[in-house]
């Protein structure tokens, strides 16, 4: 009696298997038929980015239909999900047989989390083989996906964040760009003083603008050294007087942000302040030229973020990162992945389009011209080979437990909820719970 | 024979027990088991970590914020949603409103059929502060004074996250009660009315007590309801400025999805579990069983 239950269970059991495997036979089925219909050896290469909007999603569709019409034998599965949810899935899918051939990835310790997955294809040797291809791809863009002395990625985009300035409103006050932070401030002040109820605009509700500021703020404030330490998570303390120093100065800054500035978002302040010409300064990604072409009508400029007069940082450093795409080691076909990804990261594939099209300031050298690209967008590359360095953004630098809370904590400054030391104190916290973990 | 019956009995609710098994029990056991782990998404590997989970989740300020921030959620709730759903749903049931009472409860009920995400960002309008709804119209009608950052200010955001709740499902919970009010006999009433029992003694004495049943019902509905809430603090405010408008379920995904702290969010997990099932177990106990005595 007790027997027969059993087989019960075990015939619902293999029922439900029978059933999960008939919907995975259909599939490979039907791929199969799409293969033989091209005829050959068709290769399949699933490629998995994070751009489901446009323009880039129809440019890489473009793209892609390009390739393909130039290589009959491939066929490039692409899928894609917007930035939050993209991180969520490739980091449940990279440790696993799912991972896709090609995706794309940030690079910092986005980048070493993939490649600590153990399923990141070492490219350093694609690089030496074809000089000829690597020299043209910006040295800037190569360096933050380099661990361990190993190419881990192939670069694509080149970003980096500046304080865009109206520049007639400048003229009108006869302000100069300010390269200290006392300078700064007293710009802020002047601007004020003329009627500017904002002189800087943000959006605060989004917690990766605070971020971008806490990045750069802690990169020109604290000692190199520190910093290096604080953000490995095996040792970060976050304990350097230097810290607080950062926000308070962030408070100060905010300051200037005028009461709305907590409760709306970045796009939102860009385009009802700063493209109104209300707020005549904010702090903006390289990547939002393009986005500003049909809203913005008047002449801007860029400054990097000032120097503190006691920071210990890099003042000449540019926060910003390169994007780029891993190949996965689990791949069927490496060498038609790396074919894909240098056709698409050279002037006759995706680079000028990358530009053009999807905005984002390629990292081929020489990719873009005077005819094909923005002068903001050649302004804005000269800007990047200016930078001693590229300082990496906050959310790529260290752990999400640090940087959660640190962005928390700075918010709460703003509102006047929490002190800077009291913000310290819960990333000190933050930080040692993750030093127990290691 | 019976036993046999038994057995084919069994064999009918199987696929119901695998089902409930596969995605209830067996997640829920697996939580537990979790929650004495630690662990990133992309990791391989658990470690078991004892009780340090439970000891952050005692010592975790954040945890008493949304603490605090849910159970004014389920007091608000229950309040407006239960206690004016019903004195709503008596008056839209009242003889008096008769002809209107399908105007308004279609009314009422629409905001229950909007997703919330398109709710959210409906409200996220609304309390705009440079061109939102709710400032205008405050200053239209003159009352500039009472213009806000409503969702920039920590004092008033959670009130504001709040409302977006109390006004979507409010007309939810009012036609639960309007039909459990329509199955009241009638003659109740009218016996009251001869004995000269005004509206407010009628509702008291006759609305009140005959519609216990589904008051359990609406009360389970809106705290454990307030004890999961997720998506209007997610959307609207993100659980700030600060940390000040999370709540449990938001501050379990921040934890387990952003800072990939999938251990302690199992254990945060946990807590919300043990919350709802003890209220819902006393609400059981005290409402929901008296009333199969009766």
């Amino acid at each position: 009696m007790k027997l027969k239950k059993y087989n019960v269970l075990a015939a619902a059991v293999l029922a439900a298997f029978a059933l999960t495997a008939c919907g995975g036979g259909s599939e490979t089925a039907s791929n199969e038929g799409a293969g033989s219909g091209a005829g050959g050896d068709q290769i399949e290469i699933d490629f998995f980015h994070r751009w489901p909007n446009d323009p880039k999603n129809a440019m890489f569709k473009e793209l892609i239909a390009r390739y393909e019409e130039e290589n009959p034998n491939v066929k490039i599965n692409m899928d894609c999900i917007l930035n939050d949810q993209y991180k969520e899935k490739i980091r449940m899918i990279v440790s696993t047989d799912e991972v896709p051939d090609i995706f794309s990835s940030w690079s910092g310790t986005f980048a070493q989390e993939m490649i600590d997955s153990g399923n990141v294809m070492d490219l350093t040797s694609v690089f030496e083989e074809d000089p000829e291809w690597s020299d043209t791809i910006a040295e800037v863009s190569k360096g933050p996906f380099t661990f361990d002395g190993k190419l881990m990625a192939i670069p694509w985009s080149q970003d980096g964040k500046a304080f865009f300035y109206n520049k007639r409103i400048f003229e009108e006050n006869n302000l100069e760009v300010p390269t200290t932070w006392e300078e700064f401030i007293d710009v802020l002040d002047k601007l004020k003083a003329a009627g500017y109820e904002t002189p800087i605009a943000e959006g605060l509700k989004d917690q990766w603008a605070i971020l971008h500021y806490l990045g750069t703020m802690n990169q020109r404030m604290v000692d190199p050294e520190v910093l290096a330490a604080d953000y490995d998570p095996a040792t970060g303390e976050f304990t350097d007087p230097a810290y607080v120093d950062v926000l308070e100065k962030w408070q100060q800054l905010t300051s200037y942000m005028g009461e709305v500035a907590v409760a709306i978002d970045h796009e939102t302040a860009r385009n009802t302040l700063f493209a109104t010409e209300e707020a005549p300064i904010m702090y903006l990604q390289f990547a939002e030229i393009s986005l500003m072409t049909d809203t913005v009508n008047f002449d801007y400029g860029y400054f990097n973020f000032p120097a503190f007069e006691e920071g210990k940082g890099d003042p000449n450093a540019l926060t910003g990162a390169p994007e780029g795409f891993m190949i996965s080691n689990k791949a069927e076909h490496p060498e038609e992945c790396i074919k894909f990804l240098k056709w698409l990261v050279s002037p006759e594939g995706g680079a000028v389009q990358l530009t053009v099209e999807g905005g984002d300031l390629t990292c081929v050298n020489g990719a873009l011209t005077e005819e094909n690209a923005l002068p903001a967008q050649i302004e804005a590359l000269e800007t990047i080979d200016a930078a001693s360095q590229m300082a990496p953004w906050f959310d790529n630098a260290c752990d999400a437990s640090i940087y959660t809370v640190f962005g928390q904590g700075a918010s709460a400054v703003a509102t006047g909820d929490m002190t800077p030391e009291d913000a310290m104190a819960d990333v000190q916290a933050a930080a040692a719970d993750l030093r127990t973990k290691q | 024979m019976t036993q046999k019956r038994n057995r084919t009995a069994f064999f009918y609710i199987l696929p119901c027990l695998i089902v409930l098994g596969l995605f209830v029990y067996y997640p829920l056991i697996m939580n537990l088991v979790y929650s004495f782990q630690s662990f990133g998404m992309s990791d391989t590997t658990r470690e078991f970590v004892g009780l340090a989970n439970f000891k952050k989740l005692f010592s975790d300020e954040i945890i008493l914020t949304s603490l605090k921030n849910n159970v004014l959620y389920a007091v608000i709730s229950v309040i407006i949603q239960v206690g004016f759903g019903l004195v709503l749903a008596a008056v839209l049931e009242d003889r008096v409103f008769q002809k209107f009472s399908p105007f308004f409860r279609t009314t009422y009920f629409i905001p229950t059929l909007l997703s919330m995400t398109v709710v959210c960002l409906l409200f996220e309008f609304i309390y705009n502060p440079q061109m939102g709804l709710l400032n205008s119209f405050l200053e239209l009608i003159g009352l500039d004074g009472l213009t806000n950052v409503w969702l920039g200010k920590s004092s008033i955001a959670m009130y504001a996250v709040i409302a977006v709740s109390q006004w979507q499902s409010t007309g939810y919970v009012t036609m639960l009660f309007i039909v459990a009010i329509q199955k009241i006999p009638r003659d109740l009433y009218e016996a009251a009315e001869m004995d000269g029992a005004g509206k407010i003694r009628q509702f008291f004495c006759i609305t009140v007590p005959q519609v216990k049943q589904m008051f359990f019902v609406t009360m389970v509905i809106t705290v454990v309801g307030a004890f999961t809430v997720f998506n209007e603090p997610y959307i609207l405010t993100g659980g700030g400025p600060g940390t000040s408008t999370m709540t449990l379920a938001l501050h379990m995904y921040q934890t387990g999805v952003v800072k990939n702290d999938m251990g302690y969010a199992s254990t945060i997990a946990l807590l919300i579990f043990v919350i709802t099932a003890v209220l819902s177990s006393i609400q059981f106990l005290t409402i929901g069983g008296k009333e199969e005595e009766a």
